[in-house]
C-alpha cells in the first residue's frame, strides 16, 4: 500500500518537475527575447510567447490538481541541517542560483505562508468582507455591474462609429488601381507595352536589331553611356517604329 | 547550342551550392501619383532608414534574351537583364538573372521566384550581345528605396526609354501609377520570411494591395 503511494508521488512529482522545467524555459526564453529583441520583437509574438507561458500553467495545475496525484499539502518538508558553507551539489542542482542552504535563504524557500504583513491585510479583508450584510453587497454588485455596463456600452458605440467610418473610406477613396497595378507588372516583367520589336502582325520587326546594334557601335572601354546619348539613339530611329508601338498599343489596350 | 548550354549549367551549379541568396520571395503592387506621398510618408514611418531618408534611385534596365539557334516551340528564351544607376556616375552595372515564378499555393504568402545578380562593367552589353542576345525592351525607372530588415521596398515609376522624342530627356511614364515591390533574396529554403512580408504588406493596406501576381495570367 505505502509503496503504491510512494510510486504516485514519484511520478507526480516527476510530471510536474518537467512542466515546472518547460515553463521556466518559456519564461527565460521570453526575457531573453525582450532583453536582446527588443527592437524587432513584434507585439503578436510578444502575445504569443503570453500564451504559451498561460497554457504551461494551466497545465501545471491541471497535473497538480489530478485525481491520481497525491496531495501535496500533506507531505512535510523538514530542513534537518543548516550550513552557511558553499555546497556545490546544491548550486548544481540549482542552476547557481543557490549556493548555500542558510538560515537567511531557507525560510523564503521552504515558505508556505504568505508574508506577515500580506498576510495581515487579507485577514482585514476577509473580515470586511464577511462584516457586510447581504443587501449592502447586492447593492454594490449592482453599482458595479452598472458601470461596467456603460463602459462596455461607450465602447461598443466608438467601434461602430469607427467600423462605419473605415468602411465608407474604403469605398470612395481608392489609392491605387488594380488596373495599373497589372499594367506596371507586366511592363516591368515581361516588357508588355515596352517592346520596341513586334509590330501589329506579330512578325518581328527587322529594326529592333539596329536598335540592340546601337551600343555595340560604341568605341570599347568609353564607360557609361550618358542618359542623353542613349535618348538620342532612340531618337535617331526610324519613325515607323513610333507608329507601330502606337498602333500595337491599341491592339494590347492596358486595361485589360 | 553551345553557350546557352553552358550558361545554364553554370546557373544551376550556383543554384545547387544553397550558400547564395538566390530565391527571391516578392510581392508587387502600384498606388496612384496622387497618394505616393501619403505612402512614402507611412514607409518612412515604417522602415529602418527613418534618420537619414528615403533613398532615391533613377535605374536604366535592359532585357536581353538568349534564345536557341533554331528556334522551336519548346525552347525556353533566357532572360537576362542589365541594370545601370543613371543618378551614380560610378556605379557598377548589375547583371541579372530571374527564373520563372512559383505561385504556390494559397497558404505560401509571397511568389518565390529564383534571382541571381552580380556586379559588373559597362562592357556586359557587348559580351551579351556577342553572346547572341537580344535586347528585348528597355525601361528607365525613377523613385525610392526603403529597407526594413531583410527587406527591400522599392517605390518607383516606371518610364518608357524614347518613348517621347519631342521632350528633352525623351521619358514617358508608362502609367498613372507608381510601381510598389516588396522582396527580400535568401538562400532557398528559409520561408519563414514570407511571413513577415505578409505581416509588413498588410501594414500597408488600403494604401497599396501588395500581391502575389501571377504573369501568365496578364497575358502576352
Amino acid at each position: 500500500m505505502q509503496q503504491r503511494e510512494e510510486k504516485q508521488l514519484e511520478s507526480a512529482l516527476e510530471s510536474i518537475i518537467q512542466r515546472v522545467n518547460d515553463l521556466k524555459n518559456s519564461i527565460a526564453s521570453m526575457i531573453f527575447r525582450v532583453e536582446n529583441e527588443f527592437e524587432s520583437i513584434n507585439w503578436p509574438t510578444f502575445l504569443d510567447n503570453f500564451a504559451l507561458i498561460s497554457g504551461q500553467l494551466i497545465s501545471l495545475s491541471k497535473v497538480i490538481s489530478h485525481d491520481k496525484c497525491p496531495s501535496l499539502r500533506n507531505y512535510t518538508v523538514l530542513p534537518l541541517l543548516l550550513c552557511p558553507e558553499k555546497d556545490e551539489q546544491l548550486a548544481q542542482v540549482t542552476e547557481h542560483r543557490v549556493t548555500t542552504f542558510s538560515h537567511d535563504l531557507v525560510p523564503d524557500y521552504l515558505r508556505t505562508k504568505l508574508e506577515p504583513s500580506a498576510e495581515k491585510k487579507m485577514l482585514q479583508l476577509e473580515q470586511k468582507a464577511a462584516a457586510l450584510t447581504y443587501e449592502n453587497a447586492q447593492k454594490q454588485v449592482a453599482a458595479y455591474q452598472k458601470v461596467i455596463q456603460h463602459v462596455w456600452d461607450i465602447i461598443s458605440k466608438a467601434r461602430e462609429e469607427w467600423e462605419v467610418e473605415a468602411g465608407s473610406r474604403g469605398s470612395t477613396q481608392q489609392n491605387s488601381s488594380v488596373a495599373d497595378t497589372h499594367l506596371l507588372v507586366a511592363a516591368v516583367g515581361m516588357g508588355k507595352g515596352l517592346k520596341l520589336g513586334p509590330n501589329p502582325n506579330g512578325q518581328p520587326n527587322p529594326t529592333s536589331g539596329g536598335m540592340m546594334v546601337a551600343p555595340q557601335g560604341r568605341p570599347a572601354g568609353q564607360g557609361q553611356i550618358p542618359p542623353s546619348t542613349q535618348a538620342m539613339t532612340m531618337n535617331k530611329a526610324p519613325s515607323a517604329i513610333k507608329t507601330n508601338i502606337k498602333s500595337a498599343s491599341q491592339i494590347h489596350p492596358y486595361g485589360r | 547550342m553551345g553557350a546557352p548550354g553552358t550558361a545554364m549549367d553554370s546557373l544551376s551549379a550556383a543554384l545547387k551550392c544553397n550558400i547564395i541568396p538566390n530565391q527571391e520571395y516578392l510581392l508587387q503592387g502600384s498606388v496612384l501619383d496622387q497618394y505616393v506621398e501619403v505612402l512614402l510618408h507611412r514607409l518612412r514611418g515604417l522602415c529602418d532608414n527613418v534618420d537619414s531618408g528615403p533613398e532615391s534611385f533613377q535605374d536604366h534596365e535592359l532585357c536581353f534574351t538568349l534564345r536557341a539557334a533554331n528556334p522551336s516551340p519548346t525552347s525556353i528564351a533566357l532572360p537576362l537583364r542589365v541594370r545601370r544607376a543613371l543618378d551614380v556616375a560610378d556605379a557598377p552595372w548589375q547583371l541579372r538573372y530571374v527564373g520563372q515564378q512559383e505561385l504556390g499555393d494559397k497558404s505560401r504568402p509571397t511568389v518565390v521566384r529564383s534571382s541571381i545578380d552580380m556586379a559588373c562593367t559597362s562592357t556586359i552589353v557587348e559580351f551579351l550581345t556577342e553572346l547572341g542576345c537580344r535586347v528585348d525592351f528597355e525601361y528607365t525607372a525613377r523613385g525610392y528605396m526603403f529597407r526594413k530588415g531583410r527587406m527591400k521596398i522599392t517605390v518607383s515609376k516606371i518610364f518608357k526609354v524614347g518613348g517621347m522624342p519631342n521632350k528633352p530627356e525623351g521619358l514617358e511614364p508608362i502609367s498613372q501609377s507608381y510601381l510598389v515591390e516588396l522582396s527580400v533574396l535568401a538562400p532557398s529554403g528559409q520561408d519563414a520570411i514570407a511571413e513577415d512580408m505578409r505581416i509588413f504588406a498588410e501594414q500597408l493596406r488600403p494604401l497599396v494591395q501588395l500581391e502575389k501576381i501571377d504573369y501568365k495570367r496578364l497575358g502576352n
